[in-house]
């Protein structure tokens, strides 16, 4: 089982439902609470949203069980086609297409309930059958057993005409949370050459698409909440400078994911909100833990978590658009142990654990890094820098982003590495932490990990859950090979009139449908 | 040529870290999905395996596919268009300012007009496109509003208003405007100490008349291969253009085919950019073939 760099990245797609969903219900509170486009009076119908996201021309696809590069395609794929799931704020797995869903007494079998009166943007209902075609095709992509892990294709199926069935090969009470990431339900039969015009589930329908860019319309008989917008326009932009450009001169009104540099451009701009997206990346150092590695003492890890000046992190690598993380992935979620205490830098204790460690200060280290996305490269040698002043010396070797996932990535002693998936514990344990994790990114092997991972997923009783789900971010904060120094932020740009932007981390942003204009 | 040009894509991009398939690799796939990915691609065959295999599909019109498994032809249907425009009114307006600003300044050689065209046309050619383009946005976008910062297409693919093409064009103009009337007056310069030019000074002839009748016919040529050399740059400088101001164009596409190492998509661009530059230099070649044939 393995997941895709760029699933990951998209695998907190919808995560703004939710606060969108509350937001409708009445509850403004939440969009109030994350202030700048905070709920200004009540919804306002009508409007056409202009939206620029990233892509490139030379990579831009039309298939929502495809691999999508471009943040342009996944934005309208999103918005024209539906996931089972979605995630939430209060709890991580919110439902969507799948109304809800229910297991088995040992967590082998889920069943999921389709949403009533979900039908297609031509008319015809959704069936099961529609859903169990599109979950065997997800699965029967490449990289279908890391999207749906555990699952078989010939283990899906449809329970009369509203309820689809899928058997795990083994206990897994986080299933539901997996349909959050592409499982894009299409109509039975689609062939692949029709998928251009293919009918989805979505709050919008497509009016035109061409070269990346599109213009879709409300769909008025979508089953959830109200869509104000009438329409919604993307267009692709190569760079962030030329779409922080076209939103400063106003020919878009919301940019996404345009990053630190456009905000501190716009931030001046009194017409421009600025919105953070906490938790939306994380770029953690990963340290080998198996023999061999100089990493293999958990006390020179620890040391290393103590060397790193985690506020001097955010500031520089960041400009200071990010928190300070405490070492365990998944800082978005709901259940992410906030009472862990925060580790600071502390240079003596970190020379004394090398000193009893036996680690030799005499060498050099190397530490591999990429550029594939802004910052990462600078978070290397910013804390060499840093490490040095605890005499460690450590050398910054940039490789090309190929070779690095070739060849460095999971089998390097000390390297960087991102994700974009920070709304659960889980998601991490299981994709890289636990021992025989596909991702293992740290080669890491602690029985006391595993327990506690195999309690959180084994056990439908809350309470039991929660303790276990406690015990196993203790052991990550303590032993695991990571060295999580602080979380970046997503960050979009949107012109004044915008209002209900989605605010969770990920690909939160994609979800546009509870947005209004004033 | 064009075909070794093609031949020296193939081997730039062979010699460039990872191909097509690491450069497109998930997260998590495994060594085997990677060769078996690479042999789909065709990458595990020798380089000029490749190329030859390219090259004798090329006369039917086909480019190949790229490494996402799209037509080239396809990929390049609504960009070519674009740039053909962009670049074609570049290089109208420049052919029609460079005579215009060269005439100017021959016609009062050693002047002040003359010394101020010169300098300032020098100037020009200097700095690079990016940075003109810089300027531009920032003064006649961003600070004034006359003019959209960036380009954003219609439902047929095209930029949705007209205005879009105004910032593009200038930022290819002024620097190629800049090369093309030094060209320009250089070339009258030539002309101008030709014996039947300063016979016709002796005969009285009026300056403007001399200039345009006289002067001009000789340097047409030299002029001629001066602009014709400015298409290649001008393509070269749509690249980082188009990319600044999100035109949808050839220069985009070729950005973001090279990150993907993305050969015949690489090489579908550079054929179809090669092709009209060979045009117009072939054309240069037939106006100094038949200018000077008349005078021999």
């Amino acid at each position: 089982m393995s997941v895709t760099r760029r699933q990951l990245l998209w695998a907190g797609t919808g995560i703004g439902v939710a606060g969108l969903l509350a937001a409708c219900s009445g509850g403004s509170e939440d969009s109030e609470a994350t202030g700048g486009s905070g709920a200004a009076g009540k919804p306002r119908t009508g409007g056409t949203l202009r939206v620029g996201a990233l892509g490139h021309a030379s990579a831009i696809t039309r298939d929502p069980h495809g691999t999508q590069a471009n943040e342009s395609d996944y934005l309208i794929l999103a918005l024209l086609f539906d996931t089972l799931t979605i995630p939430g704020a209060e709890t991580n797995t919110a439902p969507r297409l799948a109304a809800s869903w229910e297991p088995s007494a040992d967590l082998k079998t889920w069943t999921f309930k389709i949403a009533k009166g979900a039908a297609f943007h031509d008319g015809t209902p959704v069936t099961a059958d529609d859903v169990v075609w599109s979950l065997k095709r997800l699965r029967n992509t490449p990289s279908g057993a890391a999207r749906l892990p555990g699952i078989q294709a010939k283990n899906i199926s449809a329970k009369g005409t509203d309820a689809v069935v899928v058997v795990s090969d083994y206990a897994n009470a986080d299933f539901p949370l997996m349909t959050r990431f592409s499982s894009f339900v299409m109509k039975k039969d689609t062939k692949d050459a029709d998928i251009d015009k293919a009918p989805g589930t979505g709050p919008f329908k497509l009016d035109w698409f061409r070269g990346g860019n599109a213009r879709l319309v409300r769909n008025d008989k979508w089953y959830g909440p109200d869509v104000h917008l009438d329409a919604i326009e993307v267009t692709m932009f190569e760079t962030p400078q030329a779409m922080t450009n076209a939103l400063l001169a106003g020919q878009i009104d919301l940019a996404s994911n345009a990053g630190a540099v456009a905000a501190r451009t716009a931030e001046s701009r009194k017409d421009v909100q600025v919105l953070r997206r906490p938790d939306d990346m994380a770029m953690p150092i990963v340290m080998r833990t198996a023999k061999g590695s100089p990493f293999a003492d958990e006390r020179v890890r620890e040391a290393m978590r103590l060397v790193v000046d985690r506020e001097a992190m955010v500031k520089q690598v960041l400009s200071g658009y990010g928190t300070v993380a405490n070492d365990i992935l998944g800082t978005g979620d709901p259940d992410y142990a906030k009472d862990i205490p925060q580790r600071k830098r502390d240079l003596t204790k970190a020379k004394q654990l090398l000193r009893d460690a036996g680690f030799d200060l005499s060498k050099t280290y190397e530490l591999v890094t990429t550029e594939d996305i802004s910052g990462l490269a600078d978070s290397a040698t910013l804390f060499a820098n840093q490490a040095r002043e605890a005499g460690i010396k450590i050398k910054v070797v940039k490789q090309e982003s190929g070779a690095f996932w070739e060849k460095t990535w999971k089998a390097g002693d000390f390297y960087t590495t991102y994700w974009g998936t920070n709304d659960s514990v889980v998601f991490f344990a299981s994709k890289t932490m636990v021992s025989e994790a596909g991702q293992n990114e740290a080669g890491w092997d602690d029985a006391g990990f595993d327990a506690a991972y195999r309690k959180v997923i084994g056990s439908s009783d809350p309470k039991k859950r929660a303790a276990a789900l406690k015990e196993l971010q203790q052991i990550e904060h303590d032993r695991s090979g990571y060295l999580l120094w602080g979380m970046a932020d997503g960050i979009d740009l949107a012109a004044a009139k915008v209002q209900n932007l989605p605010r969770l981390p990920g690909y939160g942003r994609v979800q546009l449908e509870g947005v209004w204009l004033r | 040529m064009l075909i070794a040009l093609l031949a020296l894509v193939f081997a730039a991009v062979e010699l460039l870290p990872g191909d097509a398939a690491s450069a497109s690799s998930e997260r998590g796939e495994s060594a085997a999905d990677l060769a078996e990915r690479r042999h789909l691609l065709g990458l595990d065959r020798p380089v000029w395996a490749r190329f030859a295999h390219w090259m004798t599909a090329l006369p039917a019109g086909d480019l190949g596919t790229s490494a996402r498994g799209q037509k080239v032809t396809e990929l390049l249907a609504d960009p070519l268009p674009n740039t053909l425009v962009l670049a074609v009114s570049a290089f109208v307006i420049t052919v029609v300012l460079s005579l215009l600003l060269g005439c100017w300044a021959a016609s009062r050689p050693g002047r002040l007009t003359d010394r101020i065209i010169s300098h300032t046309s020098t100037a020009a050619f200097a700095v690079p496109e990016f940075v003109v383009s810089a300027v531009l946005l920032l003064v006649l976008s961003l600070w004034t509003g006359w003019l959209p910062a960036v380009t954003v297409t219609g439902g047929d693919g095209r930029p949705a208003t007209w205005t879009m093409l105004i910032m593009p064009v200038l930022a290819l103009v002024i620097p190629q405007t800049g090369w093309n009337s030094r060209v320009v007056r250089g070339a009258l310069a030539d002309q101008a100490s030709t014996p039947h030019v300063e016979a016709a000074h002796f005969d009285g002839l009026p300056p403007r008349r001399i200039l345009l009748r006289h002067q001009l016919p000789g340097a047409i040529p030299a002029i001629a291969t001066g602009i014709a050399t400015s298409t290649g740059l001008l393509f070269g400088g749509a690249v980082v253009v188009e990319t600044l101001f999100n035109y949808p164009g050839i220069g985009s596409l070729l950005a973001g085919a090279v990150a993907a190492r993305d050969t015949p998509l690489i090489a579908g661009v550079v054929m179809c950019a090669g092709a009209v530059i060979s045009l117009v230099l072939l054309a240069a070649d037939l106006i100094r073939h038949a200018t000077l044939g008349v005078r021999a």
